[in-house]
């Protein structure tokens, strides 16, 4: 082949940086150690609940659950210098986990189980986003990891605990109520029951068992001010319904 | 030779439509930035909700824009490469799949039945009427080059042992890209998708459909960026005064990108389950290889320019760069080309960075790949798109470019837009700032609980720049209108439209780029190779017959009508 010899120059430069970029990347991979998920053969069912197991000394295996618009456990507490071994997977749509300023950073998609490891060596609060679009409150879908020296072990909020907390799971009620005083499309449950509540036709009362059953049974008619109408009619028995008042009752500020 | 009269019609439309859409596209970029940085705080403006603009900015700007202008440039630079007539019946129905197919995914995406982004992820569901009008406006874009091989292999016939034009060359590789990328897309929608979405089918292996779509989604890049490219290494060397430095250098690149597209996809999965690491690794390292004719291309044209500017005089190490017509309102044209190469530097770099494998973990889905996508198709490929659209407007109208001094301050402004915007979103990037999210809502809402002020800056930044983009956009539909409202120029009346074409500077004939055939090939074994383990172990290990859901809410759903 003929070519220009200055036009060959450049070619060696261009095959020069590839060869470089690779050897960095081969180095930040086998002699680092920094990897991208693989994958983990579905021969076992994903697991369909949030938990904190501790195999060691600040060493963790969290799993997380993702959905449409909330992660579980929204908060967790470990000591500094911990290593989470993390595991995710999505109850509903793709979903994003990402845990701002450390490398962990998953797609969470129906059917696998996404997977990475972190190891916390500086105090903080570290915020999880979901970094997918998986619908209208995919803002509002954040949890957190708060890193400090003042806890012994790990503790975790938002897991599911109570029969009334486990039918809020159920009936899809957390994808848009948090019970942690987090925003999100509606208003939060926590400290809600017996305060008062304005709604949109303008009138004021406060949050009782005929006012709450009013708004499970007709969302559309009874609103709250300066939320969208968007709640669905979901079918609750009157069994159910009394299961989460009294959960919501105890779930003060 | 003039182009026949259909044809002009078809590619006038095919110019003008697309650039109405983007109005609206245009407008949702800057309301995005407004959106994202908290100063409009709202779930909807004018009754377009965040992701349903965001749906419409990415299929008008980067499917519908792209591919009209693709084939616009192609008709034109067949037609008159190969002195030939190529078929009308053809371009009709190219035309009219494409407008059908277009004016329907429109239709769903504003009725808010499709706001589900251009990526269309399932299982988030549309109607199944936007998957419908994508598959008719592919299909439309397929028609084309079906109706230009015939044409050319007459060519071919007719010149025994010429090469074939290099713009000629250009056009049929990306053409060629998009028949391969498209396929698996096309099995994506019509097998997985619509039935789905009708309601037919219970559910999706979404790895399957994410792995599919990539296969598509790379290659779909390169095929914005071919008729650039064509640009580029056919028109940039004469606008600089000069000759094109070497002519196996653009074959080289543009054969290259057949090879080079398709069996890569996987680094847009770096992040996902459900694929093995060294497939990933695989894709990564071929991803890669695509440096190699890009540095050649940044060379040759630098070459080029160069020699352009050392006829008219330039002198010295650097110095001939004051010789090329930056602000030269005659050759207004310049710019959109010289800005979009300069942007591109960067774009190419960043590019890099995303395919780096592990680097992916730091930036996977942050503001940082919007950041560098808008130094790709946001910067040479859309100034390309917006030089050469008023390039053939005004040249097959046989009208003068009116205001061709603002026409060449467009492409400055454009520059200085998209540099301050991406340079907010690559810093809100590195410190974890989401991409495609209502951030304004929450984030970086000081009221709320998920406030994180250390995003302002990039944001804020992001916003300015994106404001200056629009204002840049908004002066260019001024020169278009003005222009298409302008008299007939009487002394063009008699002349022909012709695209400029450079001479080359060296032009060795290099047997290895003279045909297509055999990097086809190669490109469609290497697809297999790097392809069937991968979707292999996803038909195996994937189970998840995922439901639908509609965006609106966490509950599963057969159908979204």
């Amino acid at each position: 082949m003929a070519i220009n010899v200055l036009e060959k120059r450049a070619l060696m430069g261009a095959i020069a940086f590839v060869a470089v970029s690779l050897g960095l990347i081969a180095y930040a991979t086998w002699g680092l150690g920094i990897n991208v998920p693989t994958c983990i053969p579905l021969q076992t069912k994903p697991f369909d609940q949030a938990s904190v197991t501790k195999h060691d000394d600040k060493f963790y295996e969290v799993h997380y659950i993702a959905r449409m618009w909330a992660f579980e456990p929204s908060v967790l507490r470990v000591p500094t210098g911990s290593t989470l071994d993390i595991y995710a997977v999505t109850k509903d749509v793709t979903h994003g986990l990402e845990i701002a300023g450390t490398n962990i950073n998953l797609m969470v998609v129906p059917g696998a189980i996404a997977n990475g490891r972190v190891h916390f060596t500086k105090p903080g609060i570290y915020t999880i986003v979901c970094h997918e679009f998986c619908g209208k409150g995919h803002q509002n879908m954040t949890a957190r990891i708060e890193v400090s020296d003042s806890v012994t072990d790990a503790e975790v909020e938002g897991l599911p605990s109570s029969a009334g907390m486990k039918l809020l799971e159920a009936k899809g009620c957390l994808a848009c109520h948090t019970v942690d005083g987090s925003a999100s499309v509606g208003p939060t449950f926590k400290g809600a029951w017996g305060s008062t509540v304005q709604l949109s036709d303008g009138t004021s009362h406060p949050l009782d068992v005929a006012l709450f059953e009013q708004i499970v049974r007709h969302p559309t008619t009874t609103t709250v001010k300066d939320y969208p109408p968007v709640m669905p009619e979901l079918p609750v028995t009157d069994d159910e319904l009394k299961q989460i008042e009294s959960y919501l009752e105890g779930l003060q500020k | 030779m003039e182009l026949q009269k259909s044809i002009k019609t078809i590619v006038l439309i095919e110019l003008l439509l697309p650039l109405v859409l983007f109005i609206f596209g245009a407008y949702h970029g800057v309301m995005q930035v407004l959106y994202q940085s908290g100063v409009v705080r709202a779930n909807s403006v004018a009754g377009i909700d965040y992701y349903q603009g965001l749906t419409a900015h990415g299929v008008i700007n980067a499917l519908v824009l792209t591919t009209m202008f693709a084939v616009a440039l192609g008709y034109v630079v067949v037609c008159q490469q190969l002195k030939s007539r190529v078929s009308a019946a053809g371009g009709w129905v190219s035309l009219g799949l494409m407008v059908v197919g277009a004016v329907l995914a429109a239709a769903m995406i504003f009725a808010g039945k499709a706001t589900v982004l251009y990526t269309f992820y399932p299982p988030l569901m549309a109607h199944p009427i936007f998957y419908i009008g994508l598959v008719l406006f592919v299909v439309g874009s397929w028609v084309p080059m079906w109706t230009w091989i015939p044409v050319y292999m007459q060519w071919r016939k007719a010149n025994p042992g010429q090469k074939t034009p290099l713009g000629v060359v250009g056009i049929f590789s990306a053409f060629i890209i998009w028949q391969m990328a498209t396929l698996p897309v096309a099995i994506e929608v019509l097998v997985q998708l619509i039935p789905w979405s009708m309601g037919w089918t219970a559910g999706v292996n979404v790895m399957l459909s994410r792995t599919l779509f990539w296969f598509f989604g790379h290659p779909l890049v390169y095929f914005w960026l071919m008729p650039t490219y064509v640009m580029y290494y056919t028109m940039l060397p004469k606008l600089g005064g000069g000759k094109l430095f070497s002519d196996f250098a653009g074959r080289f690149s543009f054969m290259s990108f057949i090879l080079l597209s398709c069996p890569l996809g996987l680094h847009h999965q770096f992040a996902d389950p459900g694929i093995s690491t060294s497939w990933k690794g695989i894709q990564g390292v071929l991803t890669l290889l695509i440096v190699i004719p890009s540095m050649l291309t940044a060379f040759t044209l630098a070459a080029s320019l160069e020699h352009g500017a050392r006829l008219k005089g330039g002198i010295g190490l650097f110095g001939w760069w004051k010789k090329l017509p930056f602000f030269n309102a005659d050759v207004w044209l310049f710019p959109y080309l010289f800005c979009g190469l300069v942007i591109f530097i960067f774009g190419g770099i960043t590019g890099v960075v995303n395919a780096s494998y592990s680097m992916n973990n730091v930036i996977h889905n942050t503001a940082w790949v919007p950041a560098h996508f808008h130094l790709t198709v946001g910067g040479p490929i859309f100034l390309g798109i917006l030089g050469g659209s008023l390039l053939m407007i005004t040249g097959l109208l046989k009208k003068p470019v009116a205001a061709p001094k603002l026409a060449m301050l467009v492409p400055y402004l454009w520059t200085i837009g998209v540099f301050i915007f991406s340079t907010g979103f690559f810093i809100g990037g590195l410190r974890g700032e989401p991409r495609r999210t209502n951030l304004g809502m929450t984030y970086l809402n000081p009221a709320s609980p998920s406030y994180r002020p250390d995003w302002f800056i990039s944001t804020h930044l992001g916003m300015i720049g994106g404001c200056i983009m629009g204002l840049a956009a908004l002066l260019y539909f001024v020169v278009v209108v003005r222009s298409l409202l302008a008299k007939t120029d009487a002394s063009l009346a008699n002349t022909i439209f012709a695209l400029p074409v450079s001479e080359p500077y060296h032009d060795e004939d290099v047997p290895a780029v003279r045909n297509f055939a055999p990097w086809v090939v190669v490109a469609v074994l290497l697809c297999a190779a790097a392809y069937y383990v991968p979707i292999h172990d996803i038909l195996v290990n994937g189970s998840a017959n995922a439901p639908g859901f509609s965006p609106n809410s966490p509950a599963a759903v057969d159908t979204v009508h």
